[in-house]
């Protein structure tokens, strides 16, 4: 009679069957050690439990109370805090508008404008490396600074960006002070500061690419766009992937910019989540603070996780 | 040492995982609570002597702090204060956490309203009812600091949040300084514009001075003197006749603030001021010195925007009784924190202090040297409405109800901003 290949390896003899209950019970049997060795890691497993995660379940925790951040009374409201922010909470839905049009804007904006950089000065001429540290400049700032910086640019009596116009004749705006244009100058600035960082992410990109590639594809004919679409693109788009995550979770928390840019507390044009938490936590609603935070951190996950989904920038084969 | 497995190693990790996700599940707030703070008692007696912090926001009086802490320790041998100074903002929304600790602020100073509150309900603070230096303040001017039959804090400092004026330029324009009502006071701004200046300076892109104003607008224009407080508890409303129409005398006063004033920070207004470009400037007499520091060289008196229309309003101006200041419960040198407190408070020192810094105080008898606090001191006898906007516990609402009034300057209409003002207060109540 003939055994099905398949079934053959169920039906094993029984000196087979022993050799291998044998070795599962060798995977199996606890591997006896020098428990010092275990005292290794503690250090770590204590940093990591002490700072990390009990205050993550302390948040958790607190976002399922109505606390005030200092009384020792408190009660549990289960998920009354979850439910308040997207129903009875204006503000916060207001913040959340802002802060994911402004994570919008500034991903757009920011990924082309560091690209478009990175091709203008991939080439390593003395002028590029001079125009590369000039644009790399406002990333060593302190984002107080920057947001110091831009607030008197926008300052629509005495700030750079009204009387440059006034010198042509032209009537400045309030910027920041105009409710419907305030979130996309505070977006210029976000791009202003943190291009060059993300333009030297693509330089290294560029700068990997064979030039015998594009020396190819010349003696083929192709044009630029060809080129870019079938060579640079490619090789680029890992890069994006990074630069687009990298960007989105920035702009989420782009607490410190909005800040001092805007003041504390900012106008709602500009109340972003982690400015509105802020908020919350500074009128002691503890609890309440503590849920936002974590649909805060959950949204973070989702844009970008749902990024990392839609955008599928790494080449096959990586 | 004898040897354990994989097994029993993990299992020794996830039991200590277990203690710490057990340990951070321990109740809010249940183990932080300050030391002494069951209820406010008077401050620990003893020696004066040791360290005292001192925590308050006020980083531009440092240097006059500084001087009166030497006279302290003149006095006291082996006292020493440290001040622990935070921007306002910072303080804000710090203060109550650093403090509750005692290891920072056994003295402290509290702005009136939503944070003296959240001081007094976590029991920070100790009882200076019979406090050798509550004596020496004029007594209608310590009820910021009392809650019940506690004198909890000492409102030090009293500033005026109305408009600040350049009294050269008032004259030069013609203007009145003491409009009776509101067309008086409207055609007191069309003389100032007529002139060539900006009538009034004001910081709309800055929310906590932008406010300032508001305590003048509300004064006689609400039905009753705890209206912000009403607001907040839905008693009053937003969309009520008589807020609407103050939203509409914010409307009217709409040329007469700079160009795009909603989106002036406070340094830039206050440089209109001090530059003799503008002829108010719409905080306060807090602002005096900084205004003094930019250059400015005119006299400066103070304006009440009036808002009645017949002049007989019940109020003639606007006050606030702030940077209260208290002993921590949780201090363990009260003794010292406290003589701090009372040494701040006689006269001589109170004086000291409001000459340099341009700021009167609410202590008694204090001889006003600097020109500006003389001049001004008139008004600490006028008939002045107590800071209405610190009524507000939940700065959610009060920020709301203010920014209805920085909408309306904006362009928006009286009735859409408070009715969004109002949405905000109902979901808070």
């Amino acid at each position: 009679m003939s055994i099905h290949p398949g079934t053959a390896a169920k039906h094993k003899a029984p000196e087979d069957q022993t050799a291998a209950s044998a070795a599962k019970v060798r995977r199996r049997s606890p591997t006896r050690v020098n428990p010092a060795l275990y005292l290794f890691p503690l250090p770590a497993v204590a940093v990591v439990a002490f700072f990390l995660v009990m205050p993550t379940l302390q948040a958790f925790q607190y976002a399922i109370t109505d606390w005030n951040g200092f009384s020792a009374a408190f009660n549990y409201v289960g998920l009354d805090n979850f439910i308040r922010a997207f129903t009875k909470d204006s503000l916060f839905t207001n913040a959340l508008t802002n802060n994911l049009k402004f994570v919008l804007l500034v991903v757009i904006a920011q990924t082309l404008f560091s690209l478009i950089l990175a091709l203008l000065l991939t080439k390593n001429s003395r002028g590029s490396i001079l125009l590369r540290a000039l644009f790399f400049f406002p990333t060593i700032l302190s984002s107080v600074s920057v947001a110091f910086i831009w607030k008197f640019i926008y300052d629509p009596n005495f700030g750079l960006a009204n009387s440059v116009l006034r010198t042509v004749g032209v009537d400045g705006g309030a910027y920041l002070g105009n409710d419907a244009q305030a979130l996309y100058w505070v977006a210029v600035t976000q791009v202003w500061f943190h291009s060059g960082q993300m333009m030297v992410v693509y330089i290294a990109g560029l700068q990997a690419i064979p030039r015998e590639l594009y020396e190819a594809a010349e003696m083929d004919g192709a044009n630029k766009w060809q080129q870019f679409k079938s060579i640079t693109w490619p090789f680029v788009a890992p890069a994006t992937s990074i630069v687009v995550a990298y960007t989105t979770v920035q702009s989420f928390k782009a607490f410190d910019l909005i800040l001092g840019i805007a003041g504390n507390p900012p106008k709602s044009s500009l109340d972003i989540l982690s400015t509105r938490i802020y908020s919350t936590f500074a009128n002691s609603e503890f609890g309440y603070a503590a849920a936002q935070s974590i649909i805060f951190m959950a949204m973070i996950a989702l844009v970008t996780w749902l990024q990392r989904r839609l955008l599928r920038l790494t080449p096959k084969g990586d | 040492m004898s040897q354990i497995s994989r097994r029993q190693a993990m299992a020794i990790l996830g039991a200590l995982g277990f203690g710490a996700t057990a340990a951070a599940c321990a109740g809010p707030g249940g183990s932080t609570s300050p030391a002494g703070a069951s209820g406010p008692a008077a401050p620990s007696t003893g020696a004066v002597t040791g360290k005292v912090s001192f925590a308050h926001w006020r980083g531009e009086d440092k240097a006059v702090f500084d001087e009166l802490i030497k006279r302290f320790a003149a006095k006291h041998d082996g006292v020493e204060v440290a001040q622990d100074i935070s921007t306002s903002n910072d303080y804000n929304a710090q203060a109550l956490q650093k403090l509750r600790g005692g290891s920072i602020g056994d003295a402290f100073a509290t702005f009136r309203g939503a944070q003296f509150k959240n001081f007094s309900e976590a029991g920070i603070y100790t009882d200076l009812k019979d406090s050798k230096a509550v004596a020496n303040y004029q007594k209608g001017l310590l009820s910021a600091g009392q809650s019940g039959n506690n004198q909890l804090g000492l409102p030090y400092q009293v500033v005026f949040p109305m408009p600040m004026a350049n009294v050269d330029l008032f004259d030069k324009a013609g203007a009145e300084i003491a409009p009776k009502n509101w067309d008086a006071f409207l055609a007191m701004c069309e003389k100032l514009a007529s002139a060539g200046v900006i009538p009034i300076s004001w910081p709309g892109g800055d929310v906590g001075n932008g406010g300032q104003l508001f305590n003048c607008m509300i004064a006689n224009n609400a039905p009753v003197d705890d209206m912000c407080a009403q607001i907040e508890q839905g008693k009053l409303k937003c969309t009520d006749d008589w807020f609407i129409k103050m939203l509409n005398q914010y409307k009217d006063l709409k040329p007469f603030v700079q160009p795009n004033a909603t989106g002036t920070a406070v340094e830039p207004a206050q440089n209109l001021f001090s530059q003799g470009k503008a002829a108010m400037l719409a905080t306060g007499s807090y602002h005096i010195a900084a205004v003094r520091g930019l250059g400015a060289k005119f006299p400066i008196d103070l304006v009440f925007p009036n808002t009645t229309s017949d002049g007989k309003g019940k109020y003639e101006g606007a006050y606030n009784a702030t940077f209260i200041l208290g002993v921590n419960s949780a201090s363990k040198n009260q003794a010292a924190a406290a003589a701090w407190i009372d040494f701040l408070s006689e006269p001589e020192n109170a004086g000291y202090y409001a000459n340099q810094t341009a700021q009167h105080v609410s202590v008694d008898k204090v001889e006003y040297t600097n020109p500006d606090l003389k001049r001004l001191s008139p008004w600490l006898q006028k008939k002045t409405a107590l800071a209405a906007r610190f009524q507000f516990n939940n700065l959610d609402v009060r920020n709301a109800v203010e920014a209805s009034a920085t909408a309306v300057i904006s362009g928006t209409s009286p009735e859409q901003a408070a009715a969004a003002a109002q949405k905000i207060v109902d979901e808070r109540l």
